[in-house]
């Protein structure tokens, strides 16, 4: 399967799995290593990519939500993000999909400047989240809202879906009006 | 590449034979007991919303092939009225989330202010500066609004001295005007050319007058130069009278 679908698997029972891409092993590791810390009622399960397409031959379960981890240290990821969202189905941007800057802290690395990776969740209509990875208190902060929004994204909150969260996630610096 | 982990966050369900034994510990997570029954509704509650999410983009998804050919023109307004459609539900949408937002501000200021102490926070410090410029711009609003208003009552004083100023040379003009033609008139009329006749003959009888006298006072060889009534008389008859005409 080249494009990832939302819906296209049944939901397992009491799951939620979450997809992290991203060029930075340490980081995703790191990252799943906190997540998997939390507290958490329903199953967590953290899968790791460099890049999409995935590989079809593994038996995976329905991918909740997927997080596209930007380092603003190096160009190199963006543009595997960027080519990594072509394979990803439109449906899957209601909500399930959302962008995670890292390396916001020191200014003098980056190379990548935060109005790309702004302007790039704007297009996509997805949420954007800066955390620096790197601190371990800034991680579990980020681990404990990725798993809150998992648990939303995998209908595990009753009440709230994930095209709700990503209108209330909107902030009041891009208005949705924009779009009209 | 991918790579896959998996861990056990929570509880393992009890299994479905009916043990209810304690729940398993994976790894060195802290046991959070749970209940079959609460386990159960849990499960259900989850389950009802993932339905919930499926039966939505079932829906969604669904496509509605009109049955007739319609033409062109309908399909276009068909469409405008859709994108209207669409339109005002995303402002409806962004005003209830106005609304949302302001009463939830609402409420965390109200929680805010009951907990802090009113005279010496920096809200209220805050607030009243509000306040205060608000009271400011309040008062400068006014001031414009007045110095506005006299900026129009002088330009329209403006426009009336002018449009007062412009009727009356209109009326200059017309005057002028109406001169020239009674002018023109006049002196093509009748009567001024009755008058110039007489006055023509009357100059040609003084002339013949004039003429008369002089041959008069000539013929009678007497020197006129000497007496000087008589030489006033006789540089008067030199007069020529058509001059005069």
């Amino acid at each position: 399967m080249s494009v990832l679908r939302p819906l296209d698997k049944l939901p397992g029972l009491n799951t939620a799995t979450i997809l992290l891409v991203g060029t930075d092993d340490v980081l995703l590791q790191q990252l799943a290593g906190s997540m998997l810390k939390e507290d958490c009622a329903s199953e967590l399960k953290v899968h790791l990519a460099k890049s999409l397409p995935l590989p079809s031959n593994v038996n995976r379960p329905r991918i909740d939500l997927i997080v596209f981890v930007v380092n603003l240290h190096s160009q190199h990821s963006l543009r595997n993000v960027e080519e990594s969202l072509h394979h990803v189905d439109a449906s899957f941007f209601l909500g399930k999909v959302s962008f995670l800057a890292t390396g916001a802290g020191q200014e003098s690395h980056c190379s990548v400047h935060r109005n790309t990776v702004v302007k790039l969740a704007h297009t996509y209509r997805s949420p954007l989240l800066f955390c620096d990875l790197e601190v371990e208190g800034f991680r579990t902060t980020m681990a404990q809202r990725l798993v809150r929004m998992l648990q939303i994204c995998a209908g595990h909150v009753p009440g709230v879906s994930a095209l709700n969260l990503l209108s209330l996630l909107r902030s009041t610096e891009n208005p949705s009006l924009e779009d009209l | 590449m991918e790579k896959q982990s998996e861990e056990q966050a929570a509880a393992e369900p009890a299994d479905s034979g009916g043990e209810g034994g304690p729940p398993q510990v994976a790894g060195a997570q802290a046991a959070r007991p749970e209940d079959r029954m609460t386990l159960l509704l849990r499960l259900r509650a989850q389950t009802k919303q993932q339905l919930l999410e499926y039966n939505s983009m079932v829906d969604a998804n669904e496509e509605r092939t009109p049955e007739q050919i319609i033409q062109e023109k309908q399909i276009e307004a068909k469409i405008e009225e859709l994108e209207k459609e669409i339109e005002e539900v995303k402002v409806a949408f962004e005003m209830k989330k106005l609304a949302l937002d302001r009463m939830q501000l609402s409420t965390a200021l109200k929680k805010n202010l009951e907990k802090m102490d009113i005279k010496t926070s920096a809200l209220m410090d805050n607030m009243k500066q509000i306040l205060n410029l608000n009271k400011l711009i309040m008062k400068l609003q006014q001031e414009t609004w007045d110095l506005e208003e006299k900026l129009l009552d002088v330009r329209k004083k403006r426009l009336q001295l002018k449009q007062a100023s412009e009727s009356k040379l209109l009326e200059i003009q017309t005057e002028k005007n109406k001169q020239k033609g009674d002018l023109d008139s006049m002196e093509n009329s009748d009567k001024i050319k009755n008058i110039q006749q007489n006055l023509q003959k009357e100059i040609q009888i003084t002339t013949v007058i004039q003429h008369v006298f002089q041959n008069l006072i000539l013929g009678s060889k007497v020197n006129w130069a000497e007496d000087s009534a008589l030489k006033e008389m006789v540089l008067q008859l030199e007069k020529n009278l058509t001059m005069i005409q």
